[in-house]
């Protein structure tokens, strides 16, 4: 994906010429054909969406859009540097359980303020990355494998912790990620800016760091990425620990978005929500290719059709078929391209 | 520029040592990471012994015997079912996985209840058609993998979302269970073995319907028939097999139709032992693909492709279901059903890792 | 074997004393191997080896499959620990004991693969693991900068700098891989057979490309096949022979013909085994076969009972032209007959429908189900013969088949049980190539029958296929084994730049085939 159609198709053999821009264009170009074909089809929904339903271009319509946007889109980032190390992680929706609920019952029981409530959760979620990130890096075997069975052991976990019942009277600590009006400044709710402000941010580490260009090399080729002298069981740990992170961040904003109760579904199935975001969002499951706007697009598209069904009084479950065909067709048009490319 | 690998064993591939040179307690070892079967067996009788003591102590809740372990293998039925579909599609190489098993079920269900309970179709009619069902879903799971080129993980996910998705929406979330099908719930229940039934506790009767013959047409189809010999050689060098002239597309896109052939028979069980059929039956929770996926895995299939056998995947299941069985009577209330889990995690880690040590040390296990 | 040389050539120059060359610094040692020897196992690999590398020079260093180039280079690029034997590097004595130690000293090696990241640019390529960093980001002006000089030094456009690797062809792909190695200050560059997946207009680039960084001090140690090329490039060749070093001469005191006796050595080609020439209509004939950028106008002609060889060098074309005629590939010109009748296999079963088999070149890849039983790796691609009904293997059949070739080709195994994966390359191979015998095929062919395989099952491997061909088989071996394609081919074409060119009958001796397969028909006017 990170191929633009502008410079890939040059013909071999021509003349060697300096070329002016070459100096300026560091990278292929930052923003993908998949991805403006994602917000083509985004704009699209919108568009369609604001036509037949009145009620899509409120505020009262798109800010729980954008919020609900958020912890998906934040797991995704940090998936999308899992993916593009050649790996996959099926127990974030374990993870998230784990973080909520601890974070939710010390809530409960005793008063925590905002940045200690988060850093309890960034603290939770970094240590279940780093057990998956430890197995798959010096254990190796296969992440998909490691992962399923981590995904038993964090839900196992996160059961215990929530006891026999529900965590309820969860204090309104979190307002600030929330659906409320202290959850936004000028209108656009706070957890999607922070999603924003870190997809940015990890944009921008892969895009132009050693350490971000190195993950795009062990999907690539592992063992030529150490041969080059790339820390590979490194790198991989820390793509883990990543996304342990911004499980704990995410978890903040599911127990900001929910009612004061947490119940003991929390956080199931999300894991392979977040690997169709990000999926959808260009990254190939092959790894070595990928990038965080495609995830942040995929999250918003997935999020929209979600919202967009239920806003044209269609059944809300018929949204997972669309997601689905939304996988097939975004991944299937990679492939026909890379199949023209080859045989080009 | 990565190519991947396309062999299992690992790059440390050593020659077995000769036999005869190493000690008794070596072959023991060896015997237990290399043979599958072996590990897997003694783990059987190590977990029922454990049960048994703890029962004869009263440290259970109810009584750990053979007509509980008889009783607990209805459980066996499905998870034993989709794990060996698991092991076809995971044979098949190149990444081979289906995480739609579970979504198969519930739409081939909801077809299931369709069939039987709305149109009042005869039962082994509304049978085939459920089956049918199941391989078409899987045939689409097969084309996009196969033909296509779709890595398996992909498909299976987007599929998974479809299929989970019409199963909810075609009945309008509603589940059907009509008179037919709660009478079905009749081959959940136990039944005394012909001739030799008197000394040994009662089975449940989805074992034979269903279970035994899935195992043995399985079984024929793996080690017997030449598709089988096909299966493994496609998965364990896909490159060399197309060398050989076998037709390697074919043969994987069929790894996914059985595949899902074998979720719709599932899908009949489930809504049998429900007594309804229910949309959300294979999804709910972490739903039906990933225990089925750890089944295979503990029962020693390779995820590379072209290692795994029948007993291993029916042992596997023997093993977690008496694990879960005992784990039942040893915790009161719910913590029961989540020190499952946490068994299930333990063991498939336990499992992946030991796959690991046996792949570096001794080029892989059969 | 003997060490006859032929008092034409001239005495082999001792290690590094050449004297009498007017190329820049010379005289100046950079890289000097004194009595390198290294065993893998029984194997000696390389015997007391010397070479001397001047610095600004192309070193060229030739020799047969298994005369121990390979060896070389991986002992000087730190891959592989020498056994005995001192390395001197600008002078001093080193000790090359990783890759990490040769990259320090600047060795650079750039092998027939390229090691690159598909997806990433062509300047991450060359920088990966050792970026320009400002703050703590990637400087790409810094990075690309250099990328752009040395595009430039390869010419290349410039504009390749910020283009990923993948989208490049495999030609670009090695001028990157040389860019990577030049961009960590080579001293010494290794090519490694670098010519054999060009195109002539693409070594015209790569010439120029070497002389270029020669010019510039960098010494280059080029390693190739096609011995015509090496006097338009080399200052001097080492020839390797046997794991010994034979000697190194100034590329102009040689001719191809010469520098091909020195490869072969004074030995006579083993004693083929004496056969009648069978005669009739030919069997498989290949009609001005050709195939868009892998080969054309291909002419060979099979009779049933007899053995052709085709011989060509890596990149020639050779391996392609066995794939078209076994469905692999799809022929885009001429004609492929089968007693007479024009065939176009779409896939190997339909090859096979024919009574073609093919014995695959790569045996590991496209050969072997490893960690499968002999009798598995046999059967497949004959289940149909093999099963009751089409459905069911007959396992009785079965193992009657596989134990019955087992004696046949004197596999050495306890029983057909035996997973291929631990076997010797030689009897692996001949479990290979006892699937392509279970149902008598009217064709065969055989591409490497013999790589990587023991001299003794070598030896079997070459009297089966003898036997095969004295009971009518038509038997094409397509091979780049010299020796071989000699000692067992009734008529031997050899295959160069992709085409059939000359065609000799048994009396050819190595030296003709030789030097015919390496560009020495222009020069010599006719080759026979």
């Amino acid at each position: 994906m990170t191929m633009t159609t502008i410079e890939g198709g040059t013909p071999s053999g021509e003349p060697p010429t300096v070329a002016p821009r070459a100096r300026n264009r560091i990278l292929p170009s930052p923003v993908s054909g998949q991805e403006f074909v994602l917000l083509g089809v985004i704009a699209l929904m919108w568009i369609v969406l604001a036509f037949t339903t009145p009620a899509f271009m409120t505020a009262g319509s798109i800010q729980p859009l954008l919020v609900a946007t958020a912890p998906i889109a934040l797991i995704g980032i940090g998936m999308t540097i899992i993916i593009i190390t050649g790996g996959i992680d099926v127990s974030v929706g374990g993870a998230i359980m784990v973080c909520a609920v601890t974070t939710a019952k010390t809530l409960v029981d005793q008063s925590l303020s905002l940045p200690v409530a988060v850093l309890l959760a960034l603290f939770v979620g970094a240590v279940l990355g780093t057990i998956n990130g430890l197995l798959i890096a010096y254990g190796r075997v296969h992440a998909i494998i490691i992962t399923f069975g981590t995904a038993n052991l964090f839900q196992f976990l996160g059961l215990q912790i929530f006891g026999s019942s529900t965590v309820n009277g969860i204090p309104q600590t979190f307002a600030f990620f929330g659906r409320g009006v202290s959850g936004r400044s000028f209108g656009i709710p706070h957890a999607f800016l922070i999603t924003i402000v870190i997809g940015a941010f990890v944009w921008w580490y892969l895009r132009h760091t050693p350490g971000g260009r190195h993950f795009y090399a062990i999907g690539g080729d592992p063992h030529a990425a150490r041969l080059a002298g790339v820390r590979v069981q490194r790198r991989i740990l820390l793509a883990y620990l990543i996304t342990g992170l911004l499980v704990g961040l995410a978890s903040c904003f599911v127990i900001a978005q929910g009612t004061s109760t947490l119940d003991q579904t929390v956080g199931s199935g999300k894991e392979l929500a977040v690997i169709a975001a990000v999926v959808i969002g260009g990254t190939s499951i092959m790894g070595g290719r990928g990038s965080v706007l495609g995830t942040l697009l995929g999250a918003l598209l997935v999020q929209t059709v979600t919202s967009g069904v239920t806003q044209l009084g269609w059944s809300s479950q018929l949204s997972d078929l669309f997601v689905g065909i939304f996988i097939i067709v975004a991944v299937g048009a990679d492939l026909l391209r890379q199949r023209a490319r080859r045989s080009a | 520029m990565s190519t991947a690998p396309v062999t299992g064993s690992g790059p440390g591939v050593r020659p077995p040592a000769e036999p005869g040179q190493e000690s008794v307690a070596s072959r023991v070892v060896r015997a237990l990471l290399t043979q599958r079967i072996v590990l897997l067996a003694v783990l059987i009788v190590i977990v029922v012994a454990l049960f048994f003591i703890m029962d004869a102590n009263d440290y259970l809740t109810a009584p750990y015997d053979s007509d509980y372990m008889a009783a607990s293998l209805i459980n066996a039925v499905p998870l034993a079912m989709l794990g060996l579909a698991e092991l076809l599609v995971i044979l098949s190489g190149r990444g081979g996985i289906d995480l739609s098993v579970g979504a198969i079920v519930s739409l081939a269900g909801m077809v299931f209840g369709f069939a039987y309970g709305q149109w009042g179709w005869p039962l082994w009619l509304a049978i085939l058609l459920t089956a049918a069902f199941g391989g078409l879903c899987g045939a689409l799971n097969g084309f996009l993998i196969a033909y296509i080129g779709f890595p398996a993980l992909i498909a299976t996910l987007a599929t998974f979302y479809a299929f989970k998705s019409l199963a909810i929406v075609i009945n309008s979330q509603r589940p059907i269970s009509t008179k037919p099908i709660q009478e079905l719930f009749s081959i959940s229940r136990s039944v005394e073995l012909p001739l030799i039934g008197q000394q040994l506790p009662n089975v449940p009767l989805g074992i034979f319907t269903f279970l035994v013959p899935t195992v043995i047409v399985v079984w024929i189809l793996l080690a017997r028939t030449s598709y089988g010999r096909r299966l493994y050689a496609t998965g364990t060098n896909d490159i060399a097999a197309k060398w050989a002239g076998l037709p390697v597309r074919d043969t994987r896109f069929k790894a996914y139709v059985y595949a899902g052939v074998i979720s719709g028979f599932v899908a009949v069980v489930t809504v049998g032992q429900f007594a309804s059929a229910r949309p959300e039956a294979g999804v709910s929770g972490s739903g039906m693909a990933l225990p089925a996926i750890t089944i295979a895995v503990l029962g020693g299939v390779a995820i590379t492709g072209g290692i795994g056998r029948v007993a291993g995947v029916v042992l596997a299941t023997l093993l977690i279901v008496w694990l879960n069985a005992g784990i039942l009577l040893a915790f009161v209330g719910n913590a029961g059903s989540q020190y499952q889990l946490f068994a299930l995690g333990t063991v498939l880690i336990f499992a992946a890792l030991l796959n690991g040590i046996t792949n570096r040390r001794y080029g892989g296990s059969r | 074997m003997t060490d006859h040389e032929s008092p034409i050539l001239p005495p082999p120059a001792e290690g590094g004393t050449l004297t009498g060359h007017d190329v820049p610094d010379s005289g100046l040692a950079r890289l000097h191997l004194r009595g390198i020897s290294k065993r893998f196992g029984a194997v000696r690999a390389i015997r007391n080896a010397d070479m001397t590398v001047k610095t600004g020079q192309v070193h060229a260093l030739v020799g047969e499959n298994g005369a121990g180039k390979s060896t070389m280079i991986k002992i000087i690029s730190g891959v592989e620990a020498a056994d005995t034997g001192t390395i001197e590097f600008e002078g001093a004595p080193v000790t090359i004991a990783s890759t990490t130690d040769a990259m320090a000293l600047g060795i650079a090696t750039v092998y027939q693969e390229p090691q690159l990241f598909a997806e990433l640019t062509v300047s991450e390529n060359i920088f990966t693991g050792r970026e320009l960093r400002r703050g703590g980001r990637v400087d790409w002006a810094a990075q690309n900068a250099r990328v752009v000089e040395l595009l430039v030094l390869l010419g290349l456009p410039a504009k390749y700098a910020t283009v990923p690797v993948g989208t490049l062809s495999i030609a670009e792909q090695q001028q990157v891989s040389i860019a990577k190695a030049l961009a960590g200050n080579a001293k010494i560059l290794i090519l490694d057979e670098p010519s054999a997946i060009l195109t002539d207009a693409e070594i015209e680039i790569l010439f120029t490309v070497v002389r270029r960084l020669t010019a510039s001090g960098v010494s280059v140690i080029y390693i190739s096949h096609r011995l015509d090329e090496l006097f338009r490039i080399a200052q001097e060749v080492t020839v390797m022979r046997d794991g010994q070093t034979i000697g190194t001469y100034p590329i102009e005191e040689l001719s191809v013909r010469q520098i091909a006796e020195l490869m072969v050595g004074g030995i006579l080609s083993d004693e083929r085994p004496e056969r009648g020439i069978p005669a009739g209509d030919p069997s498989l004939v290949l009609k001005a076969l050709g195939r868009t950028g892998k080969f054309h106008d291909v002419n060979v002609e099979v009779r049933r009972g007899e053995i052709v060889g085709l011989y060509g060098l890596v990149g020639s074309g050779v391996s392609e032209i066995a794939a078209c005629i076994y469905g692999i590939d799809r022929a885009t010109s001429g004609q492929i007959l089968l007693d007479g009748k024009e065939i176009a296999p779409r896939n190997p079963g339909e090859a096979q429908k024919w009574g073609i088999a093919l014995l695959p070149a790569n045996r590991k890849l496209e050969g072997m189900f490893s960690f499968q039983s002999i009798a598995f790796n046999i059967s497949a691609g004959h289940l149909r013969l093999l099963s009751r009904f089409g459905v069911f293997v007959d396992r009785g059949r079965e193992r009657t088949v596989a134990q019955d070739l087992i004696k046949r080709l004197a596999v050495k195994t306890p029983n057909e049980r035996q997973a291929i994966g631990a076997m010797s390359g030689g009897n692996a191979q001949k479990v290979v190539l006892a699937r392509q015998l279970v149902e008598r095929p009217e064709v065969l062919v055989l591409a490497e029958p013999t790589q990587g395989v023991d001299v003794g099952a070598k030896e079997e491997i070459h009297r089966i296929i003898t036997q095969l061909a004295e009971n009518g088989t038509a038997v094409l071996v397509v091979t780049s084994d010299l020796a071989e394609a000699l000692r067992i081919s009734d008529r031997l074409l050899v295959v160069r730049g992709g085409t059939t060119t000359v065609e000799f009958g048994p009396e050819a001796t190595q030296v003709d085939v030789l030097a015919a397969a390496a560009g020495a028909v222009d020069e010599e006017g006719h080759a026979a």
